[in-house]
């Protein structure tokens, strides 16, 4: 047995619970392999979820992490693209085969090791997800809705009193559920994952309190955050209504109920159908929905379901969606009779099952939480705790844990009444603004806890201990120490397992916090998921009241700063909250009381004002009778006339001004209206799109030679980097970093400026990528003595941000330093149909677990019909004006040097200078060596470019002979997609430029820079030249409280990789190693980046001080 | 004196006192045998031939006139027992105790019709089944899950490992599936399927205490009759007799003609009913399609 496999089925902790690391450090390319072939034969004959998820991820270090990086590993192109098609389809174990036959016939190769920690990864997460679902399917209470596959063997009733309307009123009663929403006082660390729950079940323990919110200020008094209202209604129909979201549909048949994506209405969708009103066995029935509501609630019948969620937006890391689904999913529940009773609280069993049908939901609506994230359901304080699996459990015998924890509530005699208050009274909560995807920090979480990796398992061991003291102090009330110890938690485990669980603007609001308020100060409380949205900051409560003030203010100051360089979606605010002491609570309504929320008949009653009376059902005269009514006499419903006016007078002022600035920036930014209706036009007629980006098939594509790329990995002659170092010495060099993009992979289209976003904690500090480039060039300048000049480049979505950074670091011109604004922007488009059929179906796409497949499919169609009726191929102009334009592509980038006058103020201050390094902003590792810039002096190629060995994710194109031609070539130029599987080198986007030969190619020499019609006409005459990329880019659109929609949009680019194709500039290729080449595309990337080693190696290349 | 001695059935209890089922039990059908009768008339003569001499029928006061008319042929044997208040089925038996007498009795619902393939009399099985296991047993019926809904339904394991009998652990009234399969589930029951009340019981005499009992706790609420039965089985040996047999539930929409036509192919009008059916569906398509 292999050493891992011992460690994996040893019955010892000590054993167990090794760092694989420790383990695999010192071995061979033999002994790693041999591992492997016992891992591999193990995970396959065994049965255990845990046993197996934890072979696949060693397995996945193994690759990822050491026998890529083992010089006996070769490259070259070996994975066939059969392979990258298993991959994308989610067949793991076909592509596992497949890569483990080519190492076995080819020896170890980074292309297979690469592609083979990939697959066992995915393949890792596949299985733990697989499980999550079987064991929600099978969770007794929930096996019945996946056996009733027909309306007629549905099994449930509407409770009597729900179907009886009220004979004076004339309305049917409406069942409303209050919900608190959860917070996680502990954090511990994300043990609330399922997996965590499942394998380590005594490390998983949260405690979490139900509370009751309102914006500090803007509300008088605390509510359950949460509302599901549920009415039977005369018409055979199923209404749901989001008043929050402003979103209404009308069901009519059950196959629309399951299509998740087509509305913003999935969530109660999701609860429709896991509360089993229909089913979840139902899907796929293109059957009217009546059939069901005949005998569910009677002929002619149906209901309605309304969810309202009080002012809290999005990224709060309370669990409101979860806790909104179980609201709904109870309200459900009490309708049909399925809980004891009508109204009221809800016994522990009920409480169960709206637990894990809530998980059932939010698996069918491609959403995931925690297990704790239910915890508003129960009263109070409580203390949520793992479940080893017993005899009976349908996780027995698969996993160590149950799917659902339990949940032990803290009485008075355990907290006492005074504690809570006092906690009340120091706790400030706030919703900072940010609203981020937790999903790649909860893969990271599990990854980390299955490797055992020995400072992260240390952390969980703190964590748990933290735990336990934190549950001791709020015993004994102790709320100052709570306070520090919520904040060692976060200093200590949360930020050793997670590093990006904390950001420049979490650690500025602390470190302000304790400036200002001292020992007032008594701790920041990290509340969940990523830090940046729902926090919590503990203070003496004689300071409280001012500390609330001065956060909000802090908090918007900070924004104000930093909302260029992180992710926000909303201005923050503070709440005032109390601890809801009933859980999830029921209240029946009948007669003149059974009215739904005042935002529900804003939404609903205009529609009903607009018909004739005439044209009224009856039920529905009689609403409007009683609205009449209640609006004169009723509370909040006398609010109701003026909010009506609200809505019905038409808001066109506000459009228009939108359109307005959109054009203004337009005028501002470079926009030739000539050049984009000539792109309209073409892209309308099919002349350009998608599928012409490629080649002809006729092109022959092949791997260059490997004597046709300088190896520049291994040793170049000394006389080379002394060449390099005497030409820094002279200042020949000057740096260019192409900084005009807005990095829509790293932010998924927010929008902010990638250049600026403090990614990484660099010797104790967040440094965003351009400190991280300065600070290199700081050390390479100090080395040989001279200040090597930097030029970053920038478009109109980061020029001004950036312009603002450095100015605040008092560098300039003066210093060598350089910005070089864009001079060309895009409008975006409508994509057209067969652009986006093309992208979906024609290239290849990353098959998603079955529900997330699902409604990812179903969105495809609600897009092209977006799109449609939007107009294909006209302007896209329904977006912030910052999100409706682009940038054209990085080839512009280099002529703007020479367009906007900056190589020529660089040569006025240094007439030395004689080359570029141009890179792009997330080539962290790409320094100006002297060795590389030796290498291209040496060669005598007007460019050289830095190539780096392909791995399986280095997707886009690289170095190949096109007929015979060595050039780069973009993914998207390639014939199909299977060509770039013979190619063994991918582009880095580093290039080594010699400026007079720049300069000769575009027909100019250094004395023509001062001369504007000169320049310009030589750049146009190039960029005839050069292709232009239609792409499809998806764009975020930002409405009500942090919610966002996302849209694909038509956008063309020229890139830079082109001019390699042009037979008078004489261009290199140099073979780099991958921490110089590599490029952060995705923030999910961040993890592998810090553990394989290239953390500390950009750290290495850079002087901070 | 041996066992069936002891455990001597001679008293008959059906409810129809229900404000849905008053008149129900005076629907008439054409019984096995050709004759026209009550389906109260088929149910009496069912007990009479087990047996059992006495037959007390729960009814509202006001219909005690109308009964009485319609049931003159059993004069003698026919106590009816008026249920002043509607205040549900427990509080129906619960009206019976004096008739009761603090007898084992066989229990029938009024609005139910119970048959066989073979014209064998349903009841007895539970009778004799009572009576050897000396406790309160009710006949029971594997019933879908889409079904439960419908009927009171029991938790239970079996009983000494007779194929038909169980012993009864819970008893809950028309009970949601989430329920039952927390629950409801019955070693060895088909997925989806539980045991649901057949309609025909043998109680015990301690069944009335608890009745009384709960009665008395709350004297203005509903009496369910599912609660007492549910304490009878965690108090007291009480178990059920799985049975293949049918029911019909007349109160159900079709409910009667289901009945009769599970009646007529019973008996000598087997085929003539056959027939006629066929003969309808053949017109009807021959119809539609001209």
């Amino acid at each position: 047995m292999g050493i891992l496999v011992n460690i994996i089925t040893s019955g010892k902790p000590e054993v167990r619970d090794q760092a694989i690391e420790n383990i695999c450090a010192g071995m061979t390319a033999a002994e790693l392999l041999g591992e492997c072939g016992e891992l591999e034969l193990f995970r396959k004959n065994n049965r255990n979820l845990y046993h197996k998820v934890r072979a696949l991820f060693f397995l996945y270090v193994i690759h990822r992490y050491y026998l890529l990086f083992l010089p006996e590993t070769g490259s070259g192109a070996l994975v066939p693209f059969s392979v990258w098609e298993h991959i994308l389809n989610r067949r793991f174990e076909e592509a596992i085969a497949c890569l483990l036959e080519i190492q076995q016939l080819k020896g170890l190769n980074q292309g297979v090791s690469s592609a083979l920690a990939d697959a066992y990864r995915k393949l890792g997460f596949q299985t733990l997800t697989e499980q999550v679902q079987q064991s929600v399917r099978s969770t007794t209470g929930n096996n019945w809705m996946f056996r009733v596959g027909h309306p007629l063997d549905h099994p449930l009733v509407f409770r009597k009193e729900m179907v009886t309307k009220d004979e004076i009123a004339g309305t049917y009663p409406v069942i409303r559920e209050a919900t608190p929403v959860r917070m996680d006082l502990s954090h511990s660390c994300w043990s609330d994952i399922f997996f965590l729950g499942m394998d380590f079940p005594e490390g998983a323990r949260v405690l979490n309190i139900s509370v009751d919110l309102c914006i500090s200020g803007e509300e008088e008094t605390p509510v359950p955050p949460v509302e599901a209202c549920l009415r039977v209604i005369d018409e055979p129909v199923i209404r749901l209504v989001s008043t929050d979201l402003e979103s209404m549909v009308t069901i009519t048949n059950i196959a629309s109920l399951f299509n998740f994506a087509e509305d913003y209405l999935g969530l109660l969708k999701a609860a429709v159908i896991a509360s089993g009103l229909v089913p979840p066995g139902m899907e796929g029935l293109n059957m009217p929905v009546s059939l069901v509501l005949d005998r569910l609630v009677g002929p002619g019948l149906g209901f309605e379901l309304v969810s309202q969620v009080n002012n809290i937006p999005k990224g709060s890391r309370l669990a409101v969606s979860t806790t909104l689904l179980a609201s709904l999913i109870t309200a459900c529940m009490r309708a049909s009779r399925q809980t004891r009773h009508i109204s009221g609280g809800l016994i522990e069993e009920e409480r169960r099952l709206v637990a894990s049908r809530a998980i059932l939901g939010e698996w069918l609506g491609g959403s995931g939480g925690g297990w704790q994230d239910s915890g508003g359901v129960w009263p109070g304080i409580k203390i949520i705790s793992g479940e080893k699996a017993h005899p009976g459990d349908p996780e027995f015998g698969i996993s160590i844990g149950r799917l659902l924890p339990t949940h032990k509530i803290l009485h008075f005699e355990d907290v006492s009444g005074e504690t809570r208050e006092n906690l009340q009274n120091s706790l400030v909560v706030v919703h900072g603004g940010m609203a981020q995807n937790v999903g790649p920090i909860l893969e990271m979480v599990t990854e980390k806890y299955l490797l055992r990796s020995e400072k992260e398992w240390k952390a969980r061991r703190t964590a748990m201990a933290i735990f336990d003291e934190l549950a001791g102090l709020l015993k004994e009330g102790d709320i100052r120490k709570l306070g520090e110890l919520t904040q060692r938690n976060f200093d200590g485990p949360v930020s050793t397992i997670i590093p990006a669980v904390t950001n420049a603007y979490t650690e500025s609001l602390i470190a302000s916090s304790k400036e200002k308020f001292g020992s007032a100060f008594w701790g920041f409380w990290m509340m969940g998921g990523m830090s940046g949205g729902g926090m919590g900051f503990i203070f003496d409560p004689k300071v409280k009241n001012e500390a609330k003030e001065w956060l909000l203010h802090t908090m918007l100051r900070e924004k104000k700063r930093l909302e260029k360089a992180l992710p926000f979606a909303m201005d923050p605010v503070v709440y005032d909250f109390r601890i809801n002491e009933k859980g999830t609570t029921g209240t029946l309504m009948k007669g003149e009381e059974a009215l739904m929320p005042l935002k529900y008949y804003t939404l609903v009653a205009p529609l009903l004002l607009k018909k004739e009376m005439t044209q009224l059902s009856p039920g529905s005269r009689k609403e409007l009778e009683l609205l009449g009514k209640v609006s004169r006499t009723r509370g909040m419903y006398k609010q109701l006339m003026s909010e009506l006016f609200v809505r019905m007078v038409p808001q066109q002022f506000q459009k228009n001004e939108r359109l307005l600035t959109l054009s203004e920036l337009l005028d501002a930014t470079g926009f030739s209206k000539t050049m984009h209706e000539e792109i309209k036009a073409e892209l309308k007629a099919g002349r350009i799109g998608l599928a012409r980006n490629r080649l002809p098939v006729s092109v022959k594509i092949t791997d260059p030679q490997s004597e046709e790329v300088i190896r520049a990995v291994s040793s170049r002659p000394e006389v080379e980097k002394r060449a390099g170092e005497e030409a820094l010495r002279k200042r020949e060099l000057a740096i260019v970093t192409l900084a005009g993009g807005v990095g829509s992979r790293w932010s998924q289209g927010a929008g902010i400026v990638k250049a600026l976003h403090p990614f990484y904690r660099f010797s104790g500090t967040h440094r965003n990528f351009l400190d991280v480039h300065l600070a290199k060039n700081r050390k390479i300048s100090r080395e040989y003595g001279e200040p090597v000049q930097h030029v970053f480049t920038t478009s109109y979505l980061t020029h001004s941000a950036m312009a603002q950074y450095l100015a605040s670091t008092g560098s300039g011109e003066k210093d060598g330093l350089f910005l070089s604004p864009g001079r060309f922007v895009g409008l975006r488009l409508h994509p057209m149909e067969r652009d986006l059929r093309f992208y979906w179906n024609e290239m290849s796409h990353q098959v998603l677990d079955q529900q997330k497949q699902k409604m990812a499919e179903n969105l495809q169609n609600t897009l092209i019909n977006w799109t449609r009726q939007m107009g294909e191929g006209d302007d896209y102009t329904d977006n912030e004006p910052e999100q409706c334009i682009h940038p054209v592509g990085h080839w512009f980038e280099i002529p703007n040097l020479l367009l906007n006058g900056t190589l020529q103020r660089m040569l006025r201050q240094n007439p030395n200078l004689r080359y570029l390094m141009v890179h792009n902003v997330d080539t962290l590792g790409a320094t100006a060596d002297p060795a590389m810039l030796g290498l291209h002096l040496a060669s005598g190629h007007h460019m050289t470019v830095e190539v780096i060995s392909r791995w399986m994710d280095d997707r886009g194109g690289g170095l190949a002979r096109v007929n015979g031609l060595l050039r780069l070539v973009e993914g998207l130029a390639l014939p199909d997609e299977e060509a770039e599987f013979n190619l063994s080198y991918y582009n880095t986007n580093t290039f080594w430029i010699t400026v007079d030969e720049l300069l000769r190619v575009f027909g100019l020499s250094r004395n023509d820079l001062d001369n504007p019609s000169l320049v310009t006409a030589g750049i146009l005459e190039m960029s005839r030249s050069m292709p232009s990329y239609i792409t499809i880019k998806e764009v975020k659109k930002r409405w009500g409280k942090g919610q966002e929609d996302i849209f694909p949009v038509t956008q063309f680019e020229k890139l830079w990789g082109d001019m390699t194709a042009l037979p008078d500039f004489r261009t290199g290729y140099a073979e780099v190693p991958r921490r110089r080449g590599q490029q952060l595309k995705e923030i999910a990337q961040l993890d592998g980046w810090i553990k394989d080693g290239s953390a500390e190696y950009v750290n290495g290349l850079c002087s901070w001080e | 004196m041996n066992r069936m001695e002891t455990w001597k059935i001679d008293k008959a209890l059906i409810t129809s006192a229900g404000p849905d089922q008053r008149t129900l039990p005076l629907q008439t059908l054409i019984d096995k045998n050709r004759k026209k009768r009550t389906v109260l008339e088929i149910q009496i003569d069912e007990i009479l031939s087990a047996g059992i001499d006495r037959v007390g029928l729960v009814i509202h006061p006001e219909d005690e006139d109308l009964f009485r008319k319609h049931l003159q042929v059993y004069a003698g044997k026919m106590q009816f027992i008026p249920q002043n208040e509607p205040l549900g089925y427990g509080h129906a038996i619960l009206c019976a105790t004096e008739f009761l007498g603090g007898e084992p009795f066989l229990h029938l619902v009024g609005d139910h019709l119970f048959l066989n393939q073979t014209g064998d009399n349903v009841a007895l099985r539970v009778i004799h089944a009572a009576q050897e296991q000396q406790c309160a047993v009710s006949g029971v019926q594997q019933t879908r899950e889409s079904l439960i809904g419908n009927f009171g339904t029991i938790g239970a394991e079996r009983f000494q490992a007779a194929s038909d009998l169980f012993r009864i652990t819970k008893v809950v009234e028309k009970p949601v599936p989430s329920f039952a399969e927390h629950h409801l589930l019955v070693p060895g029951m088909r997925t989806g399927h539980y045991l649901c009340f057949f309609g025909v019981h043998v109680f015990s005499p301690a069944l009335l205490p608890i009745l009384q009992k709960q009665y008395q706790e709350a004297p203005t609420a509903r009496l369910g009759l599912s609660d007492a039965l549910h304490e009878l089985a965690r108090t007291t040996k009480y178990l059920a007799l799985e049975s293949n047999d049918w029911r019909f539930d007349i109160g159900q929409d079709y409910g009667l003609l289901k009945a009769q036509i599970a009646l007529s192919l019973t008996g000598p009008d087997r085929d003539f009913l056959l027939t006629e059916l066929l003969q309808f569906f053949l017109e009807r398509e021959k119809r539609n399609n001209d």
